[in-house]
Parts: C-alpha cells; sequence; structure tokens
C-alpha cells in the first residue's frame, strides 16, 4: 500500500510542477500577460491572483495531502460488518468530529470572505482614480472587427481619432471610455487592466495606468462574430515627450503626395470604393465605415493587428481582404496591378 | 415503414433548406456574378409583341440570411438610408412600395444602382463592388415581403420604426 | 398708442397716417423713419416684402368688415406638383412666380383679364440636383432688382432674366450638387448685391453665403460658414456682443480635425437688411450630420445669426443661438427688423423666432439679447441665460447614441423657415408654427460626398395638445403670445398681415384663411385644391382693386409624405417627419396652383 501512496504522490507532483513551469513559461516577460503588470490597476490584479494562487494553491495540497493520508489509511477489509452495527463511537470521538467540520466550515467561509473582499477591494481600487494628474481620456469603440480610437479633447482641435494601435504616456492614467457599434465586444489588455466590455448605445469605463514603458498586446474578449480572434489592439507605453511628439504627429493632416507614384495611388484611393468607408484627413475622402487611414503607414499592423503592416501583407489584405480574413467587411474590388502598386506606396507613405 | 422513410426524406429535404438560408459566400468575386444582359425591361409596351422566352437574371443572394443583413449593413453604409430612410423614402422615394418608377424586378434594382436614374439616384457603379449591388438588392426585396420568411430579419438594429413594418418584415413571401 | 406702434384698430389708412403723424408730433419722434414703417406702392417686389421682412401691405380695402364677400377672382397652374412655397411678385402689372424645380419662370399680365401669360423661363436646371435636396425640390422666391428678377435654380445657379422680355441676363454657378450643394432660398438684393445662400446642412456641405454683383452676376465675395476667419470673413470690425462667440478662427478650432469642411451652416433660408445700418441679417443652418458625437466642440458658425455689410460681406457681429446643435435647430428663420420701445427707449432690434422654440428679441446693432421668450412649448432646454448669452440646455433630451424621447420641439423646431409677418398697426408679430416633439438615436453618419450626412433615426409626433400646428399672435415688447389657433397639421406656409387689419395662411389640409389681426377670430377661409404652404401676398391690382394672391401645392419637408409619395409605414422617412404626417393623404393630393382673391 506504501508504494501505491508513494506512486500517487509523485505523479501529482509531476502535474503541478508542468502546469507551474508552463505558467511560467506563459507569462515571462510576454507582451500579453496578466501576470506581467506593467502597472498600478495591472498590478492589483496580479497581486490578487497570486494571492489567490498561492493561498489555495496551499488549501489543494493540504486537502490532497489529507486525502491521500486517507487513501494510505490501513483499512479494515471488507468481510468486517459495517462500522455502525459493532461500534458506537464515543461521545468525545462524536464531539471532536463535530469540532472537526465547525471549524473546517468556518474556515472556508472565512477564506472564502477573505477572497471576496480581496477581490472587490481590488476591482473597487481599479475602477477609482488614485493617481490625479493630468487623466488622458480615450474612447474606444469596438467594432466587427477592429478598434476606433479616439482622444479626447476639451478643446475639438486636439481630438485625435486612430485606430487598432493606442499610444500612452507613462506614469499618466488614461480613462477608457467604452463603447461598441455593432455588438458586444470586450477591450481586454492584461498588462494593463482587466477586462471591460463595450456595448453599443451604453459607455463603460476604465482606468488603466502604465508605469514604465512598453508594448503590449490586447484582444477582444468577447466573442463577436467569425473573426473575433482578430480583433488585436497594441498599446505603446512611452514616455510623456515622446507620446507628446506621436501626438502631435498623428493630429497633422496626411502630407500630399510628393512623387508622381504616390500621386497616381491617391488618385486609386478616391476612384474605388476606399472612398466610401476610410477618412484621409488633408484629402476629401471622410468615410467612417473603416478605420481612419490618415497616419495608416506609421501603424504596427493591418486588419485590427492580423498581420505585420508591410506592403507586401497590405497588397494582398487590399486585393483580397476576405482571404486573410474572412468575412469582415472590407469589400473586395477589382484592381489591377498597376492600380494596386502605387495604392499600396500611397497608403505606406502616410506615416 | 414507408412513412418512415418518407419522414426521413422529408426532414433532410427541410434540413437542406435550412442549409440554403445559411448559405455564405464569404469570399465573393469582385467581377462579375450574374449576367443581366438586356434583361432589365422597363416598360410592358413590346412592339411586334412579345419575345420568348424572356431573359431572366435571378439574384444570386436570394433566400441567404447571410447576404440580405450583409445589404441592410451596406444599405447604411453606403447612405442608401440617408434618402430612402428605413424603407419609407425622404429626399428619394420608398422602397417598400407597390409602384416602382423603373421597374422592380431584381434586374431593374441592378439597374437603377448601378446606372442611377435622372431625377437624383446617383450611379454608384465602378465603386460598389457588384456582389455588394446584389446584397443591397436581396435586402430592398426583403423589405417588401419578396425574400423567404426564414431569410428575413424580424427587426433592424436602429430606432423601430413603426409595427407595421415590422409585420411587413417578418411576414415575407414563404417559399 | 404704445411707443409710435398704434395698437389701436385704425378704420382706414388716412386715420392710421394722422396717429402716425400725431404720435410723431407728440414723441418727436422720426416716426416715419422707423423700420416697419416703409413706404408701400402696393407692389411686392422680393419674397418678404421689404427689407425688414414685415410681410405687412398697407392696402385696406380688405378689411374685417367686407372680408366675408371675398370672392376667388381668378387662377393659373403652374404644372408641377411638388411643394410651392414661393411668394409671387408683383410689379409694373405683372405677376411672376417661382416654381419648385424646374424652377420655371412664369410672367402673368395682370392688366388683361384673366391674367394670361406674357412668358415662361425655363433654366433648364440638373435633374440630378433633385437628389440633393433634402426636404423636397422646393423653391422660395425670386426677388426684383433693377429691370431683373433674380431667382436660384436647385442646382446652385443664381439667374437674372429681364423682366420684361423674360430673356436670361446673367447665370453664375455658385456651387456643385456632387458635394451636396443646392439652393432653395429666394435672394434679396441690397445695395446691388445679390445676397444668395447655398442648402445642405443635411449633406455635409460647407455652408456660404455670397454676394453678387446684380448687374453682372459676378461674385464679389463669398462668406462661408466654417473655417478661418478669413474664410467666413471676419475682420477686425467684428465685433461679437457675447464672451462666447469671441475669438479668433472658431470657426475652425471649434470642430474636431477637419470635421469643418463638411460641417454644414449654411444659408438657405431669409435674409433681412437694415439700409439705415448698412447690415443684413441672416441665421445659419445645423450643424453637420445631426449625430453631435462625430462633431465634439461648439461648431461655430452652425446656428448662428450674423450681421453683415452687403458690399463686402464682411461679419459685423454674430450670435450662436445653439452652440455644439443637438436637435437640428438650424438659426435660418426670418429676421423682422423693427424699431421698438423697450424699457422707456427706443431700439433698433430684431425679432427672430427661432426653431428652437424661443423668439429672440435683439439689439440690431451688436446683437444683445433684449427677451427671449418660448413661443411654443419647449423641454429641450430652459431659458436663456441673458447675461452669457447661453442656452440652458435640458440634460435628459440630450441626443447622442442614447435613444431620447419626448424632445420638443422636433428637428423641424417650434418654427420652420415658414415666416412671420409684423403689422405696426397691431404691434403683434403673426407666427405660422409648428408643435412637435420627437424622439432619436444617433447612429454613424458615413460621408460620401453627394449623399446625405445625418446620422440620427428619429420620429416626429404631435406635442401636447395633439395638434401638430399653431397660429399665434405675439407681442414682441410684452414678449407673449396674446392669441393662438390650433391647427391640426403644421402651419407650414407663411403669413400676410394687411392694415385692414386681417392676417392671411394656409395650412396643410388645403384651407386658405384670414382672421382678425387683433383677437384672431376666424373671418373667412376657401378651400383650395391642395395644401397650402406658400407665401401669401397682398398687392393693388391695376384696376385699383386691393388683390390676395397664394399659391397652393402641399410638399416641402412636411409635406413629403404627399407630394413625395412616401411610405409611413417607416416612421424615419423624410428623416422622421413622416411619422407626423401620415394621415396628411386623406386631407389633400398634391399639384401646384395660384389662387387670387378680391372682393367683388
Amino acid at each position: 500500500m506504501k508504494t501505491n501512496t508513494r506512486q500517487i504522490f509523485s505523479t501529482f507532483a509531476g502535474v503541478l510542477g508542468v502546469a507551474c513551469l508552463s505558467l511560467l513559461i506563459s507569462c515571462a516577460g510576454h507582451q500579453q500577460s496578466a501576470v506581467d503588470p506593467a502597472g498600478p490597476q495591472s498590478g492589483r490584479i496580479d497581486t490578487l491572483w497570486w494571492s489567490f494562487f498561492w493561498l489555495l494553491g496551499a488549501i489543494f495540497v493540504i486537502v490532497m495531502v489529507l486525502t491521500l493520508m486517507t487513501l494510505g489509511r490501513r483499512h479494515r477489509g471488507f468481510e468486517q460488518e459495517p462500522l455502525e452495527a459493532t461500534h458506537k463511537p464515543s461521545e468525545e470521538t462524536d464531539s471532536r468530529l463535530r469540532r472537526i467540520i465547525a471549524g473546517a466550515t468556518v474556515t472556508t467561509v472565512v477564506i472564502l470572505f477573505v477572497l471576496i473582499v480581496a477581490s472587490v477591494g481590488t476591482g473597487k481600487a481599479n475602477s477609482e482614480l488614485q493617481n490625479k494628474k493630468n487623466p488622458l481620456t480615450i474612447q474606444v469603440t469596438g467594432n466587427q472587427w477592429w478598434w476606433q480610437l479616439e482622444y479626447m479633447n476639451s478643446d475639438p482641435t486636439k481630438i485625435l481619432v486612430t485606430a487598432n494601435e493606442m499610444h500612452i504616456p507613462v506614469g499618466r492614467p488614461v480613462q477608457i471610455r467604452g463603447i461598441s457599434n455593432d455588438v458586444i465586444h470586450s477591450f481586454w489588455v492584461p498588462n494593463l487592466n482587466g477586462k471591460r466590455d463595450l456595448i453599443p448605445s451604453h459607455v463603460t469605463t476604465q482606468w488603466m495606468e502604465a508605469d514604465h514603458p512598453g508594448v503590449f498586446r490586447g484582444q477582444c474578449a468577447e466573442f463577436c462574430g467569425l473573426q473575433h480572434a482578430h480583433m488585436a489592439i497594441w498599446v505603446i507605453a512611452e514616455p510623456e515627450d515622446k507620446f507628446d511628439a506621436w501626438m502631435r504627429a498623428q493630429l497633422q493632416p496626411a502630407a500630399g503626395p510628393s512623387t508622381p507614384e504616390l500621386q497616381r495611388g491617391r488618385q486609386v484611393f478616391m476612384n474605388n470604393a476606399c472612398v466610401y468607408c476610410h477618412e484621409i484627413q488633408g484629402t476629401t475622402a471622410a468615410g467612417q465605415n473603416g478605420p481612419d487611414l490618415t497616419h495608416f503607414g506609421s501603424r504596427r499592423g493591418i486588419a485590427a493587428n492580423t498581420v505585420p503592416n508591410t506592403a507586401g501583407n497590405l497588397a494582398g489584405w487590399i486585393l483580397d481582404p476576405q482571404s486573410l480574413k474572412p468575412g469582415n467587411h472590407m469589400a473586395t474590388i477589382a484592381l489591377n496591378s498597376t492600380d494596386l502598386q502605387p495604392l499600396v506606396e500611397y497608403l505606406e507613405s502616410l506615416k | 415503414m414507408r412513412t418512415g422513410a418518407m419522414g426521413i426524406c422529408v426532414m433532410c429535404l427541410l434540413l437542406l433548406a435550412a442549409c440554403q438560408r445559411e448559405k455564405r459566400d464569404i469570399r465573393p468575386s469582385p467581377t462579375r456574378l450574374a449576367i443581366y444582359g438586356d434583361a432589365a425591361k422597363e416598360d410592358a409596351l413590346r412592339p411586334g409583341g412579345p419575345i420568348s422566352p424572356q431573359p431572366v437574371v435571378n439574384n444570386p443572394y436570394n433566400g441567404s440570411a447571410y447576404d440580405i443583413s450583409e445589404g441592410q449593413r451596406l444599405f447604411n453604409w453606403y447612405n442608401c438610408s440617408g434618402c430612402h430612410a428605413n424603407g419609407g423614402g425622404g429626399i428619394g422615394p420608398p422602397l417598400i412600395k407597390q409602384h416602382w418608377t423603373y421597374g422592380g424586378e431584381p434586374a431593374n434594382l441592378f439597374d437603377t444602382i448601378v446606372k442611377g436614374r435622372p431625377n437624383g439616384m446617383p450611379a454608384w457603379g465602378g465603386r460598389i463592388p457588384e456582389y455588394q449591388v446584389w446584397q443591397i438588392i436581396a435586402f430592398i426585396r426583403s423589405m417588401n415581403g419578396e425574400q423567404p420568411r426564414s431569410a428575413t430579419a424580424s427587426r433592424q438594429d436602429s430606432i423601430e420604426t413603426n409595427p407595421q413594418n415590422i409585420v411587413n418584415r417578418v411576414r415575407g413571401k414563404t417559399k | 398708442m404704445l411707443d409710435g406702434v398704434s395698437r389701436r384698430p385704425a378704420r382706414h389708412c388716412a386715420k392710421y397716417w394722422f396717429y402716425f403723424a400725431l404720435s410723431a408730433l407728440i414723441l418727436s419722434d422720426p416716426m416715419a423713419a422707423q423700420i416697419q414703417n416703409q413706404a408701400d406702392d402696393g407692389q411686392w417686389t422680393m419674397a418678404a416684402k421689404n427689407y425688414a421682412s414685415t410681410r405687412y401691405s398697407t392696402l385696406n380695402q380688405i378689411n374685417t368688415t367686407n372680408i366675408a364677400s371675398l370672392k376667388l377672382a381668378w387662377t393659373f397652374s403652374t404644372g408641377l406638383t411638388r411643394g410651392h412655397e414661393a411668394a409671387p411678385l408683383i410689379l409694373n402689372n405683372t405677376m411672376y412666380i417661382a416654381t419648385p424645380y424646374p424652377n420655371y419662370l412664369y410672367s402673368l399680365d395682370l392688366t388683361k383679364p384673366g391674367a394670361p401669360m406674357k412668358w415662361m423661363y425655363q433654366p433648364h436646371p440638373e435633374p440630378a440636383s433633385q437628389g440633393t435636396a433634402c426636404c423636397d425640390v422646393v423653391n422660395r422666391g425670386a426677388a426684383y432688382w433693377n429691370g431683373k428678377i433674380i431667382y436660384n435654380t436647385l442646382d446652385v445657379q443664381t439667374v437674372a432674366v429681364d423682366a420684361n422680355t423674360g430673356k436670361e441676363v446673367w447665370r453664375t454657378k455658385l456651387g456643385d450638387i456632387n458635394l451636396g450643394e443646392s439652393i432653395t432660398m429666394a435672394p434679396i438684393v441690397a445695395k446691388g448685391v445679390v445676397l444668395v445662400g447655398n442648402s445642405g446642412g443635411e449633406f455635409g456641405v460647407r455652408g456660404w453665403l455670397v454676394g453678387l454683383d446684380a448687374e453682372t452676376g459676378k461674385i464679389k465675395w463669398r462668406a462661408y460658414g466654417t473655417g478661418p476667419d478669413k474664410d467666413v470673413l471676419i475682420g477686425s470690425n467684428f465685433k461679437p456682443f457675447y464672451a462666447k462667440d469671441r475669438g479668433t478662427d472658431l470657426g475652425m478650432k471649434t470642430w474636431p480635425g477637419e470635421t469643418w469642411k463638411i460641417g454644414g451652416a449654411s444659408a438657405w433660408s431669409w435674409i433681412s437688411y437694415d439700409p439705415g445700418l448698412d447690415l443684413f441679417y441672416y441665421g445659419t443652418s445645423n450643424p453637420g450630420p445631426w449625430n453631435p458625437e462625430q462633431r465634439p466642440g461648439d461648431n461655430k458658425w452652425g446656428s448662428t445669426l450674423f450681421a453683415r455689410r452687403p458690399e463686402t460681406g464682411e461679419a459685423i457681429w454674430a450670435y450662436q443661438i445653439s452652440a455644439h446643435d443637438l436637435h437640428d435647430y438650424d438659426a435660418v428663420n426670418e429676421n423682422i427688423l423693427l424699431d421698438l420701445n423697450i424699457g422707456g427707449q427706443l431700439r433698433k432690434t430684431l425679432a427672430h423666432p427661432d426653431r428652437d422654440g424661443y423668439l429672440y428679441l435683439m439689439d440690431r446693432t451688436d446683437g444683445e439679447i433684449l427677451s427671449a421668450q418660448t413661443f411654443g412649448y419647449v423641454n429641450t432646454s430652459e431659458g436663456v441665460d441673458l447675461k452669457t448669452g447661453k442656452l440652458k440646455l435640458n440634460p435628459t433630451k440630450q441626443t447622442g447614441y442614447n435613444t431620447v424621447r419626448d424632445a420638443c420641439p422636433a428637428p423641424p423646431g417650434a418654427k420652420d423657415w415658414q415666416p412671420s409677418a409684423f403689422s405696426p398697426k397691431t404691434g403683434l408679430i403673426y407666427i405660422p408654427h409648428n408643435n412637435l416633439c420627437y424622439e432619436s438615436q444617433a447612429v454613424p453618419a458615413n460621408y460620401i460626398a453627394g449623399t446625405p450626412f445625418v446620422g440620427m433615426n428619429t420620429r416626429m409626433y404631435a406635442g401636447p395638445g395633439g395638434n401638430r400646428g399653431v397660429f399665434s399672435a405675439w407681442d414682441p415688447v410684452q414678449a407673449k403670445t396674446v392669441w393662438s389657433i390650433n391647427e391640426m397639421f403644421p402651419a407650414w406656409s407663411g403669413a400676410l398681415a394687411t392694415a385692414g387689419d386681417v392676417v392671411f395662411y394656409g395650412t396643410m389640409d388645403g384651407w386658405f384663411k384670414a382672421v382678425d389681426a387683433r383677437n384672431g377670430h376666424p373671418l373667412w377661409q376657401f378651400k383650395v385644391g391642395s395644401g397650402v404652404i406658400g407665401q401669401p401676398v397682398c398687392y393693388k391690382g391695376p384696376d385699383g382693386k386691393e388683390y390676395v394672391a397664394v399659391l397652393a401645392g402641399v410638399g416641402g419637408w412636411s409635406g413629403g409624405v404627399v407630394s413625395g409619395g412616401l411610405n409611413a409605414v417607416d416612421g424615419t422617412a423624410a428623416l422622421g417627419f413622416a411619422n407626423a404626417m401620415a394621415d396628411l393623404g386623406k386631407y389633400t393630393t398634391k399639384g401646384g396652383m395660384l389662387y387670387v382673391f378680391s372682393l367683388p
């Protein structure tokens, strides 16, 4: 019997070890991880997560040890008569049993209560603004399947509209005002905060703050249709001065085409269905259905960061968007190669 | 035994009908889907007597719930709703109606959208790809109960317009 | 006598002038110089009758005692079936009628029995322009200047036609239908400058008003409704009364990004002119799109009153009535210029019954608000702060992606374009207006040049009381309603006041009515062939008799259900107006016809 117990023990320890290792691998310095906090909000969640992990892990271990001890105990053999028939527990054993059960129940309730308090406390702390220094408000609109970002400002000329790539200044609190244009989405950048649903006709808010520079990946966390998996966002936390420079550049209208090739590219854009859905400030294109492309060339990804923003990927995306991301709302238009090349060059030139 | 087999057959057929409703062409070709030729007649008068057989053009997206809903989205995206509202009209004529100035057959609607009409209907041809035109037509026909009930949405996403409108949508024409 | 404005019933003109002269003597006030008391030769040479826009005729042959015998004299069919909003012009014993698209101009000879047609002018506007007119293909009339009839076509052109021969003198293209522009307004000519503004607040146009040389049609200046100061023609002489309207380049800085380039603020309606101050007054339309979430900021100069110089277009003052407009409250309604005694002082005022439901009485020299009281039911705001000039908005009725219900007045406002009249005899303003509420939900508006840019699903219905229209008399000095008449449908026609103490207006169910100017008692009515949305006028015929003329022909935004054959099963049709007008078809059919009345 002893060998049996040991076998169970070693298997259990092995499984636990592998689980811990995989957990460590998944979080070590990754751009999309809840256990690699980059700000006070995610820090709180991280603390909460690890307190849960260690506390519940300890309980799990204790329960397992006790279970195994029970399994390992010498048993009476099946031929014996039922316990109740022959053996009445003494008064003393009975009350000891009762005390143990009551103690376990009370401990469980207390532990659960502590966890609830910790969880609610974390949620409450995360929903409030501690660092009141000059907050930045960004309206995040969920669309099938991309993110629209609108940097709010009481001065309307400083309002910036962009998509799928969010720049935030380090050390400055950011309020996310979430809303959706179609179905329910959920905004989740695990390195910065928990999830927040984006609901049609209803504004939800969330605070986040990055305490060190970094590039973090976010992802829609509420199933929202065919391309839910390809709805990613990059959040780039950078020092205040770098952020300001980025903001200044983004607020500029798109540069005019400097070469005949780029000129031709702009013409192709204006002559096709592109203008029905996309806006390029500085031109007459002011479509609102798709992402703003004023500074498209400066962004890291295309199709809500489904693929990196390279000329090759872009050409493929324009020619056959339904192959890269089936079911998405970008129209498949007939373009010949003499039009495609200048169009790609023009869009990539919009830095 | 026989009734059982019949039952299974009927069930299978029904199942197939359901497939039709959910059929999705999610990689449509940007090029021509249907050859409409001179099918789009706007007038009933045929000098020299009628020609037979008449060419008929069917909307490739007839009866597809997915394409009707895509058509509804595009109806708003391309500002059709700006003039035709949610079917009742305004700047442009209503689309929920009995009489069509330029014909109400799919081929006529295709011509209307692609070529425009002289009294204010813009010509969208060359910019909106043809498969989207057909999707919009599928949606317009659904407003008039010209699509199977099973494929038509019972409500729209915007502010509800009028109970009668919803009844019209839901009723549709059963296949 | 109330401060130079006779409030006593005067039987006939002589008596009136006697009182007039007497009060002038007593107050030692140059009464005749008061802007509302302009000389009247019995003609009608601009849509608003005179520069002060009083729509008041000193003719008094038809009066409260004999109006019961008013009879139809003759009629004339325009041959068109869309909304007829124009005022006919009468001069040199000729009547001129500008029609809706295709913008015919008819000339009728009043010296001959039955007023036969002298000539007809056809400008052949681009048919596609019908797709860029937000609210029916109407035209609001012409203006006369130096032997020419000048008016606008739907496809953004101004034409001048020889008043005698019907030959085109000049034609100027002012804009582009492919940008969603159109023109429906009646121009005025001040100091030899034709003033014309574009329509298209629902199409993402950039609004403007141009000054054209009346002799050649050359564009002298263009004042945009949005953009930098140099485009809006704001210079060093620009002195708005309220701090909220001061600053540089506000037409650009109160918009996000480049949205001001497609921000509306067109000038599609009335213009008044004060020759003494050499200022003309007009209001701009709503900022576009309707969806306010797409244009954070004050959105200047949308929904704004402007005072400008006619020769240069230079802005002298401006007052934005609705900053960051939430309900399509254009500020385009007529500005009636009145010299009134306010608080013991004769003030040069301007009375502006706005879409937002307030009648703004302002000092027209500098734009100070003297009073702003509601003339209809209003719950979208809770008053106007006279210190700051700001409208106090009701936070529960702010439109956006949330659904807002029971907001009053609805987008056509407590009053739309339908112009009021002012009688110096009674001192009252006669206001045809609406009683409509609505529910709305914003949706993202997509901009495609040449197509609508609205982004709001709306549904309108009758306001409190269930009547959709009201015709009321307003005392501008006391700032209150004196009497009012409820109408089933919105009172969408213009008003006409005469020295016979009779006030005329038409209803959409086809009644042309006359009421007592003093108390609103009904005096006479006549059922015309179609709903009336035109502007009644009054003139002295070659036979010396007084005639009253009005165009019938239902249509416009309110009448689109009938003239455009809309389907009210969809309550959002016609930007939600169809929902409130679903039963109009039971009361009237379409068809444009001129009706002329006189005493037997």
